[in-house]
């Protein structure tokens, strides 16, 4: 399980990522990339529970940090101070991973004759 | 201009209410997104990219009405994901009405023409169906990443305006995007009947997957330039003329992001439409606590720096109408005389 974030196939850096929060990475940095991961994340408390879902939410600057989500069946939010967390797992897909714009027009000349596919990619 | 002399009316009474009350920031129009799915993946868009239980949810019909009615704007743009796919459109958009707010439903049309045929909803001078257009048919099913969406959206253009509907166009501009193209698009949507066109540069979501097609500022202002230049007596603009001369570099407004705020199925989003920094739980709690000082070209924020985008700019453009002799005086000769 990988420690350090890397690019997985489809593009996605945090993808898989299961970080250990020290004296490399804080908590708050674990956190804020979870708030800016398009894909379910894993949660996992002081008391070891864990809680699965896509956090939507964190503010840091108040005076008791949170997190909120929802849960994979779509319920919350649920709100979840910082100092309840252990750590975050980036378990889910990277929706917004491996769907670039190169890779469409990629399919789109496959798809289509040849001297239309080369107009197409002249006007991108 | 085109936009109808009753809504003009109404804003400005609006924005003149707010200056009576020494309101610092008040909103001009409600971004409502209702949900998050869409029938189109297009390449510019960073709305979409969700994991599936969060691309299910949809506010409800009464979460969306105590939203509009915690904010007060005058107007209200219905944007998603596509619109026409939330269950409780009819009805939203009939409560709306009811409560004489201004509803532009910002559509790709795909459904539009099905959803009119179901009678989901009745012509009014309240609401004007927005038809998502990024140019000709080339540009647009290339922008849209999928070919005869423009025909189709045209022909439910023509149905209903057929029907007695508003209908208004809304066109973002990406790198590349060419001035002599853009002009016969113009022409196509003037011939078409469109009331009037809406037209902004697109932005770099940091979602979406095209990353490399946006517009930068001195870009954005040659584009604008060279399209605007000479505009047609014909060409039907449903924006404030002040914003036109920003994007083509005859203005210079900063950012006002609590312009134009959206609400989603995460809450209040902070601080604008395109940026995601967080969620506040009531609109109060969004004007009152977001930093609003870190956004807008002054701050120095990089993700600001190159954004004209028209949900932060053209609330400024409005409020310069309003709160300048010069600013008024612009914006009465660009309509009367329909110079840029």
């Amino acid at each position: 399980m990988p420690s350090e974030p890397g690019a997985s196939e489809d593009g996605s850096l945090l993808e898989g990522w299961e970080p250990v929060v020290g004296a490399a990475t804080s908590l708050e940095d674990v956190i804020d990339r979870a708030f800016d991961y398009r894909g379910d994340v894993t949660v996992v408390h002081r008391d070891g529970t864990e809680l699965t879902g896509y956090l939507f939410n964190r503010d840091a600057e108040v005076r008791e940090p949170f997190v909120q989500m929802f849960d994979r069946a779509g319920d919350g939010p649920i709100t979840i101070p910082y100092a309840e967390i252990r750590t975050i797992r980036f378990t889910g897909k990277d929706t917004a991973a491996g769907k670039s714009y190169e890779a469409w027009l990629r399919r789109k000349s496959e798809r289509l004759p040849a001297a239309a596919a080369s107009d197409s990619a002249r006007g991108a | 201009m085109s936009v109808p002399v009753s809504q003009m009316w109404t804003v400005a009474s609006y924005v003149l209410r707010q200056k009576l009350k020494r309101r610092a920031r008040y909103p001009l129009v409600l971004m409502l997104e209702p949900l998050f799915r869409c029938n189109l993946a297009c390449a510019g868009c960073g709305k979409i990219q969700y994991p599936a239980q969060i691309l299910r949810k949809d506010l409800t019909v009464e979460q969306c009405l105590k939203a509009v009615e915690e904010c007060g704007a005058p107007m209200v743009s219905i944007p998603g994901g596509e619109p026409l796919m939330y269950p409780d459109i009819g009805r939203l958009v009939r409560e709306l009405v009811a409560r004489k707010k201004y509803v532009y439903l910002c559509t790709n049309a795909i459904l539009l023409k099905e959803k009119l045929g179901e009678g989901l909803f009745t012509p009014s001078k309240y609401l004007s169906f927005s038809v998502h257009l990024d140019g000709l048919r080339e540009e647009h099913d290339d922008a849209v990443c999928r070919e005869g969406v423009y025909d189709t959206a045209v022909e439910a253009i023509r149905e209903a305006l057929r029907r007695g509907f508003r209908v208004t166009t809304n066109t973002t501009l990406f790198d590349g995007a060419s001035p002599m193209r853009m002009q016969m698009f113009f022409d196509e949507m003037m011939d078409l009947g469109v009331e009037g066109m809406m037209l902004s540069p697109g932005y770099s979501y940091s979602k979406a997957p095209d990353q490399e097609h946006f517009l930068r500022r001195q870009k954005t202002h040659e584009l604008f330039r060279k399209m605007l230049e000479r505009p047609k007596r014909r060409w039907k603009f449903n924006q404030s003329p002040l914003f036109l001369q920003f994007l083509m570099g005859k203005q210079d407004f900063e950012c006002t992001p609590w312009g134009n705020p959206t609400y989603n199925v995460f809450g209040w989003q902070r601080p604008c439409y395109l940026l995601q920094e967080g969620y506040a739980a009531t609109f109060e709690e969004l004007l009152a606590t977001t930093k609003w000082e870190r956004y807008g070209r002054a701050s120095g924020n990089e993700k600001c720096q190159d954004c004209m985008v028209h949900c932060g700019h053209e609330p400024s453009a409005v409020n310069h109408t309003f709160t300048s002799l010069r600013g008024f005086r612009d914006t009465v000769a660009a309509t009367l005389t329909g110079k840029l």
